[in-house]
Order: structure tokens, then sequence, then C-alpha cells
């Protein structure tokens, strides 16, 4: 900032008063209401559910300290704990299923097909779409009674049983296939614009190398493209982590308990059973399953930028 | 018209000095979105509107918790609404928090004590004062059955114990019908179990559901009633009950696919809508009971008042809490909605359905043999945090097989426990 | 002799070639065609069963080749159905959700637009430290923050009002714009900048000159993105807004959701559709810039 003030001052040696200062100061009061806006946003708004998770509030906030007992409170409930899983059980099969799959129909794409954007607009078309939408027509069709079951059956096949939503142990697989439904897209633009960005020349070398097409992209082009990899996946696990309408929409965490999620068990208790310090104990255990996908993408951020601060250094 | 708002005006400068000249007007939040719910709460807001108010609604659509959640966000911001359609053991843990009015004035006033059913008075007046104003009462312990379905598999009579429950279902089985129609959702799983539970032991009952007893949880009444239970759902029910809505389910009653359905009498109001009629299309009963007497599980919805600044909402309150109070809204809503008048001294004989007179009857029997309990299942006794975390284990054990009915007292009474 | 006998290994190694190349060719298609049907059974569910009549939808299920006709689910849908105890459609709905998310959107775009200018081109000590403070923001979940908004609205005095709303929406899509744009920013090359300043082009001139105009691929990328975010939002707005002021998505909700009335598949249907289509269009229209400008914006 300094050295900006000094150029300035050197522009304008006739007016070196309030303007210049006022000049130099205008980044910092550009970005200073963003700043603080978002600073209210993620630092007061954690802290203060961190507070209240270890406050005795119940119906209402309040700031009388306890301790970690709602801590321990959270912890013994089985609901939660089905939660807590449950996360880890999708995030695992969403994140994975999304990326293969994207990555899959970004390849496809790739081999020159024709009509491209309209394969590309109808991959990328559930984005666009709301989870609330989303969770509510994928319901329809997972359901017996009218859905792919009933449709089947119109054909003859009187027992076919196409049970998705109505399956406990099945549920949270059709949770999986709709969010896949709704995200494959974005990893496949990503990708998509990954593929595109190699440099053709290394591929044509290796071609004429007489390197296998499966080749080329297992140890040329992916390798190349791995940032996005990470990319995409810290995305789409800051969405599973977030997953909340979609399950409202689709199951509502049943059948059962069985597919409740934190962010619907923090919602319950916080809003319907006026149990708002362990629900904000739950909250502040999903910061923490955050903090497990950010801590390490952040290092390794700062690692790679460290290393091509070198390399061009 | 003014000789009522003249009489409205007093009633309003009674209440509170000073908004004599408030114009009164009101937003209920509530739950009522759709169907009979919705159209018997379009009646409140025309009378409100006719007495020379002026009416706002808010029904929040989906799940309770939405409600729930609005309400305690406009608390926070510092902007309870006027009036909340809230129920049980919430008006009083609202009422701890100091921010509801208080209705004491009015109530002397119109007699609301000498009128109101006995066992709702602990529930409107929390601490001994009144800040609620029931609507209505729901019965819950009752049973359907489609009248064609049951001329199918041969049943005569709706079962009067759960031994003839079991036989009955084992006839419509012969017969190649689903017995029990049923959607599985927390509070449906749960109240078909409080009627199974209250139907075989009512000091169970009381203990387990009223006084939140966990070792009442896990006694082996309890079991014997989670196997009852599991029979229902494992053999009586169809295996289409999760993800199945409630819409269809009563379809499964009229187009005679299922023979009975347990739920509360507010099925009077859908089945009205869908343009059933009592005993050509649909009967009703009690649910089972082993005892032999009539038997009532209450469940009742309530109108509480938050505080205000405002002389208009103020006013407002006085005028609505009156307004539900009248004998013409008890009448109208509940014929609507399917329940009974909160009131006991309304004459059910003219304009009602025979399974709401029946309820009426019932109520009172029950009253004088002392078997009258609040539902648990509709949030009438328990603490909603005890009462969620039971009912997790009830809906956990209706879509899990593998459970059996030991391990659900037990998860039950555990549950239970680690919130206290 | 020895010619002949080569021509013949060449072309048979060409006649392979070609029909593995064509194989490949059928199997890149039928593998996409298989997965577009996927992705398109719940747009064609939607759409046929908002034409279909009710009694048909009911008796052949929703995935059927529709056998009836009917235009009048989308006035319903639009202005008669009731819903959350109204009975006026959903258009009011359509409205409030044009009336926050317009101005959300333009102003955390443009909010972004300047921090990710400030964060990359004016960088100062720390700069590093309060962008990745910044970036948190894109990953708190929103049950968190419904509380203590709740608490902000009411100070401010703009509790149940779509201002309040968008207030939410800018600050929580700060953090998205501001990320997009420094990211993208980064790549404009500093000698510009440079440049511009010792030709004595200050703060401003610089933003309008240079920055702005280089500017809309990244734009395209975080109008789209907070447009749909905001568009499809649930959770805020059927907490903060009573019944009037609700957006679009409280209303689906309301419909989808419906447990007590026969299901109106149709007006749902339609008004799926009605909801779902602002967001739609803007991808249609701008998928192409999205997915260019995605990569030079998110994944640097």
């Amino acid at each position: 900032m300094t050295l900006i003030v000094k150029t300035l001052t050197a522009m304008e040696p006739e007016t070196p008063g309030w303007r210049a200062r006022l000049a130099a100061w205008t980044p910092f009061l550009v970005i200073a209401p963003s700043l603080i806006a978002s600073f209210v946003y993620v630092f007061v708004f954690s802290g203060w559910t961190l507070y209240i998770s270890l406050s005795d509030s119940s119906m209402l906030p309040s700031y009388r300290f306890v301790g970690i007992r709602p801590y321990i409170d959270l912890w013994s409930n089985l609901r939660w704990k089905i939660a807590y899983s449950n996360l880890f059980f999708f995030s695992g099969f969403y994140v994975v299923l999304a990326m293969l799959l994207g990555l899959a129909l970004a390849i496809a794409i790739d081999q020159r097909v024709r009509g491209e954007a309209i394969w590309r607009t109808i991959f990328l078309y559930p984005l666009a779409v709301s989870f609330v939408v989303t969770g509510a027509v994928w319901r329809w069709i997972y359901s017996p009674d009218v859905g792919i079951e009933h449709f089947v059956r119109g054909f003859g096949w009187s027992d076919f049983t196409f049970r998705l939503t109505t399956d406990r142990n099945l549920a949270i697989y059709a949770i999986i296939a709709t969010g896949v439904w709704q995200s494959s897209g974005f990893a496949m633009a990503l990708f998509l614009a990954g593929l595109r960005s190699v440099d053709p020349d290394l591929v044509k070398a290796a071609q004429i190398d007489g390197a296998s097409r499966f080749r080329i992209y297992a140890k040329i082009i992916l390798p190349t493209i791995a940032p996005i990899f990470v990319a995409v996946a810290v995305v789409l696990l800051q969405f599973a982590i977030k997953t909340f309408d979609l399950v409202v929409a689709l199951t509502n965490g049943g059948p059962g308990i069985s597919t409740t999620f934190p962010a619907n068990y923090v919602y319950d208790l916080m809003f319907q059973r006026g149990q708002i310090n362990i629900g904000a104990a739950a909250a502040v255990m999903m910061l923490l399953a955050l903090a497990v996908v950010l801590v390490p993408y952040s290092l390794w951020l700062v690692w790679r930028r460290r290393r091509e601060g070198r390399a061009y250094g | 018209m003014g000789m009522k708002r003249a009489a409205l005006a007093g009633l309003a400068t009674c209440a509170l000095i000073g908004s004599a000249m408030a114009e009164p007007k009101t937003n209920l939040l509530s739950q009522w979105s759709e169907g009979s719910d919705a159209a018997a709460l379009a009646k409140l807001g025309q009378m409100f509107t006719a007495a020379g108010g002026k009416w706002q609604a808010t029904s929040i659509a989906g799940h309770t918790a939405n409600t729930l959640a609005k309400l305690r966000s406009d608390v926070i911001e510092g902007n309870a609404p006027p009036a909340v359609q809230l129920k049980g053991p919430e008006i009083a843990e609202w009422n701890a928090t100091g921010k509801t009015a208080n209705l004491d004035a009015l109530a002397a006033k119109e007699g609301w004590d000498k009128v109101v059913a006995p066992e709702l008075l602990p529930v409107m007046k929390p601490t001994g004062h009144w800040v609620a104003v029931p609507m209505n009462i729901h019965r819950i312990n009752w049973i359907w059955g489609s009248t064609e379905a049951m001329k199918q598999a041969g049943i005569a009579t709706l079962p009067k114990t759960w031994a003839e429950f079991n036989a009955d279902c084992d006839k419509a089985l012969a017969a190649h019908l689903i017995c029990l129609a049923h959607f599985s959702q927390d509070w449906t799983d749960s109240t078909v179990f409080e009627d199974v539970v209250y139907g075989q032991d009512i000091d169970l009952f009381r203990k387990a559901f009223v006084e939140g007893d966990t070792n009442a949880m896990r006694s082996p009444e309890m079991v014997k009633a989670f196997t009852q239970f599991r029979l229902m759902v494992s053999k009586y029910m169809d295996p289409g009950i999760a993800g199945r809505d409630y819409d269809t389910t009563t379809g499964m009653i009229k187009n005679g696919k299922a023979v009975f359905f347990i739920m509360g009498d507010w099925q009077i109001g859908i089945f009205t809508a869908a343009g059933m009629k009592t005993p050509q299309d649909y009967v009703c009963a009690q649910s089972p009971t082993d005892w032999g007497k009539p038997g009532f599980i209450l469940n009742s919805d309530s109108v509480v008042f938050f505080k205000q600044t405002d002389p208009d909402y103020i006013a407002g309150q006085t005028l609505l809490a009156h307004l539900i109070m009248s004998p013409k809204f008890q009448t109208v809503f509940n014929q609507t909605k399917g329940s009974i008048p909160a009131r006991l001294d309304i004459d059910l004989s003219q304009g009602w359905n025979a399974c709401q007179q029946q309820s009426q009857a019932a109520l009172q029997a029950s009253i004088k043999d002392g078997a009258l309990v609040r539902s648990f299942a509709h949030n009438m006794t328990i603490l909603q945090k005890y009462r969620g975390a039971a009912m997790e284990v009830i809906t956990s054990f209706v879509s899990n097989p593998k459970m059996t009915p030991k391990e659900a007292a037990d998860a039950m009474a555990d549950a239970v426990d680690s919130q206290k | 002799m020895v010619d002949a006998a080569y021509e013949a290994e060449y072309l048979a190694a060409a006649r392979t070639e070609a029909r593995r190349y064509a194989l490949g060719r059928i199997g890149v298609y039928a593998f996409l065609t298989v997965f577009a049907i996927i992705y398109l059974l719940p747009l064609f569910v939607v759409i046929a069963n908002s034409f279909r009549q009710l009694p048909e939808i009911t008796r052949n299920g929703l995935i059927a080749f529709p056998r009836s006709f009917s235009l009048e689910a989308w006035p319903r849908a639009w202005s008669h159905f009731c819903v959350g105890g109204a009975c006026e459609g959903i258009h009011r709905n359509f409205y409030n959700s044009l009336l926050m998310t317009i101005p959300a959107t333009i102003i955390s775009s443009l909010l972004g637009a300047l921090n990710g200018y400030v964060l990359s081109k004016w960088r100062f000590r720390g700069s590093e430290v309060l962008f990745v403070c910044m970036m948190l923001g894109v990953f708190m979940p929103g049950q968190i923050a419904l509380m203590p908004w709740a608490f902000v609205l009411g100070h401010l005095h703009i509790s149940n009002t779509l201002q309040g709303l968008v207030l939410i929406h800018c600050v929580q899509g700060l953090s998205f714009t501001t990320l997009f744009c420094r990211n993208y920013y980064i790549s404009i090359p500093d000698d510009l900048v440079k440049a511009a300043r010792i030709d004595g082009a200050g703060f401003w001139r610089i933003f309008y000159k240079i920055i702005l105009p280089l500017s809309p691929p990244i734009l395209i990328v975080t109008v789209i993105w907070q447009f749909t975010g905001i568009w499809n939002e649930y959770l805020f707005g059927v907490v903060f807004t009573d019944g009037a002021q609700q957006p679009i998505t409280a209303a689906l909700v309301a419909l989808a959701t419906s447990q007590m009335n026969a299901h109106a598949y149709d007006v749902t249907g339609a008004a799926v559709l009605i909801g779902a289509a602002p967001p739609l269009l803007i991808y249609f229209l701008g998928g192409k810039y999205f997915v260019r400008g995605l990569t030079q914006g998110a994944v640097k």
C-alpha cells in the first residue's frame, strides 16, 4: 500500500492531501462492508452457535453455561448416530459416483460426438432444478403406487418390485442416486472443460508413440486435470454435508429414521423439539465434519501455490 | 352488526384499557394449509371479518417443524405472532418463557371454566391462568372399516378387542385383501401404537405415555404391546407402507383394497371431502380395547396468544378468543373438521355425522369411568423431547423387522432416559 | 510382390481399426443415450403430467404415455389452485421470487466483482488471509445461520420482508462471488493494471476501463450460480416470510408435500415447471458460457 501512495503522490504532486489518502484507502473501503458482513456471518454466527451448544438453551436461546453436557446428550442419541453415519456413507458414494459418472460422460462427449451442445445441456439441466423439486419428482418415480413399479407391472410383469424408498436399508441409495442425478452434470461440465484445456500436442505426441486411447487418458490427460478432480470433490463434499432439502422432499428422513441427515437433525432439534443447545451441538459437529474436508484442502491449495510460485518465480 | 361491534368494543375495553378505539386485527400462524383443515380455518376467518376484524392467516405447509421454526424465529426477531396454533405441553413451555398473553378476564366474563372439557383445563391453563383457547376435541382411538371390503372378507362388525381384530385380519388375508391400511410416518406409527397400548392396558398408557415413566416403558406389558404391533406391521399391513402418502391410504379404504384403517377422527373430514358417507362407504367404531368400556384418547387443537404492543392486535386477540369459544364457531369448525366441540354444552343431534355423535357420547362416558386420556402421539402429554425420542423408536420398530419387541421396549426407555 | 503382401496386411489392419472405431462410436452413443433417457425421465414425467387429465394419471400411473390432453392444469397452477391456505395459485410467489432473486443476484455479483478486484489487483498485507476467511462462508450450512439471522433481521426491523431475504442471500452469496471473481481476475496480467496506474488511472477508473470489460465470462458464472441458488433456496424463504411474501419454493413444497388432498399431479406438474422455468431458461441460454467461465474462475 505504501508503494501505491508513493506512486500516486509522485503522479500528482500538486494535490497530495486528502484525495491521495482517500485513493490509497479506497480498496479497503470497498472491501470493508463485505469483509465485515462475511466475518459476522462466518465467525460470529459460528461462535454464537458454539456458545449456545454449551448452554442450557431449550425453548429459546439462553446464555447460561453448562459445559459439554449437550454433547454427551447428543452422542447418546441413536438418531444422531444414524445421521452422522449416513453422512459419511452418503458423502462417500455420492462424491465418488457423481465424479465417475461425470468423468465418463465428459470423456464420451469429448469423442467429437454430434450434437455436443444438446448432450451437454441434457446432463447439465438437473443442476438448475432445486433439491425440493428434484426430491418431489423422484419421490413420485420411486413410489410403488404410481412410479416405476406401477409402470413395469403395466407390461404384465405383475410381481415386479422396485421399492428403494420404502426399504430402510435401501432408501439411502435412493438419496444417493438422486443426488448423483442432480450433480453429475456439474462434474461433467468441469471435467469436459478440463479435457479441452489439455495441450493437444501432448496427446498427439503420445499417439505417434503408439499409445492406446486408454493409456493416453490414464497417463497423460487425467493427471493433467488432477486439480479439477480436487475442486469437484470439494464442491460436491460441501453439497453432501449440507444435504437437507433433498432428504426432506424425497424421504423426509424415513422409512423410520433411517435416512436422517445431520442438517435435518439440527433443524428438528433447534426448531421443533425445543432442544436448542443439543441442536447447536449437532451443528458444531457438522462444522467439524466440514473442517475435516476443508483443512486438508486449504493446506493442499497453499502447498500448490507455493510450488507454482517456485516453478514460475 | 352494530350491536355486535359495540359489544366487542366493550370486551376489548375490559381486556385492556386503552384499546377501546382499536381496530381488531390478527394474524393466525398455523399448520392448516390444506384440505378440510384449511376449509375449517377459512370459516374462522370469515367470522372474524364479519365481526369487523382484519383477518390474516399464515399457514405453513409441510411438517410441524416448519410452523415451529417460523414461530421460534418470529419470537427471536422480537416479532411474536399475535395468535398461534399450538398444542399440549408446548403451551406450558411457551407460557414459561413469559411471552404469552393472559386471557383470564375474558374467560371469567364468558365462564369458560364451566363449559370446557375438564381434561383440557390444565393444558389451557398451565399455571392456573388462561393462555390458550381450545378449538376442538379430536378422538384418536378410532378404527374405520371399508364397508365394501368388510363385506368381501365376511366381517359383519368392527372388531371390539385386539383378539377379534387379529381374527378379522386373518379373514381379510384369506380374502386376499390388505387388512390394515397404513402409511408409515413417525406420527402415524405412533397413533396406531398408542391405540394398541391403550386398548391393552390403560394404566400402562398413563404411566408410560402421560407420566413418561421409563420403567413402565421397559415393562413386560409394553413388550406385549410391541408384540401385537409387530404382528400388525408384518402381517396385517402391506409392504408398501413407507413412502406412501395419506391420500393414497384413504383411497385404499375408498376402493375397498384394505379393510381397516386406524386413525383419528379428522379422517371424517377427509372421507367427507372424498365424497364418502357412513355407513354406505365406511363405518366407525372405537379402536379395539380389551377392557370393554368406552374409551377416549383425546387430542385438542388450540390457539395460544402472544403478548403484543399494538392495540389493534390486542383487540384482535380478544375478538379471536371470543369467537373461537363461541358455540357458533365450535359448531361450524368441527362439523367441517370431523372433531367435536371443546365445549361440552353443544347439542350434536342435528347436522353432525353419526361418528361425531358417537364421539361425544364416548367422551362423556369415559370421563365418568375415568378412562379418558390425552394423546401421546399427538403431543398432548409428555414434553416434545421425550415424545420425539419415543416416537423415533416406534417408527424404527416399524421400518426394521429385525427389531424384537423386547429390544424396542428397552430402546424406548433408553431413548427417553437419555433426554432427562 | 512384396508390395501386394504389404498392402493386404495394411488393408486388414485398417479394416480392424475401422471396425474397432465403429464399435467405439456405437458404444459412446449408446452410453450417452442410456444416460440421457435417465436424465430426461423426470422432466418428461413432469411435462407429460402437466398436460394429462388427473383421473387418467391416477389410473395409468405417472410414467405412462399420455392418453389424455388438457391445458387446464396450467391456469389453475398459476392463479387458482389452493396452496398454503390461499387459493391464488403460485403467481404471487413467482413474483416474490423474482423480486428477491434479481436484486440479490445483481448486488452480490457486483460486490463479488469489486471484492475480487481488490483481492487480486490491490493486494495488501493479510489480504490472502482475509480471502480465505471469506471463502469459508461458502461452506456454512444454512441451519446454523438460521437463528442468528432471526436476531439480525429483528434488530434491523426487516423481519418478514423480501428485503430481509435479499440481505441474507447477498451476504451468503458474497463468498461465492468473491471466490469466483478473484480467481478469475488473478489471470488478468498485473502489467495491464500497472500500466494503467502509471498512466494515472485510479482504483475506479481501472475497474471500469480494464477489469469490467474483461469480466463478462465470470459475471455470467456468478449470475447463473447466484440466480439458481437463490431462486431454489427453501429454508430461509419458509422461515423468514409469511403467506403473501413467500417465495416460490415454499409454495412448491406446500404443493408437493400435500398429504390430505387428493394428489393433484397435473397441477403440481405445471407448478413445478413454472417454478423451475427461470433457472432452467438461464441455464439453457447461458450454459455454454457457464461451463467455460466456471473452469476459469472456480478451478484455479
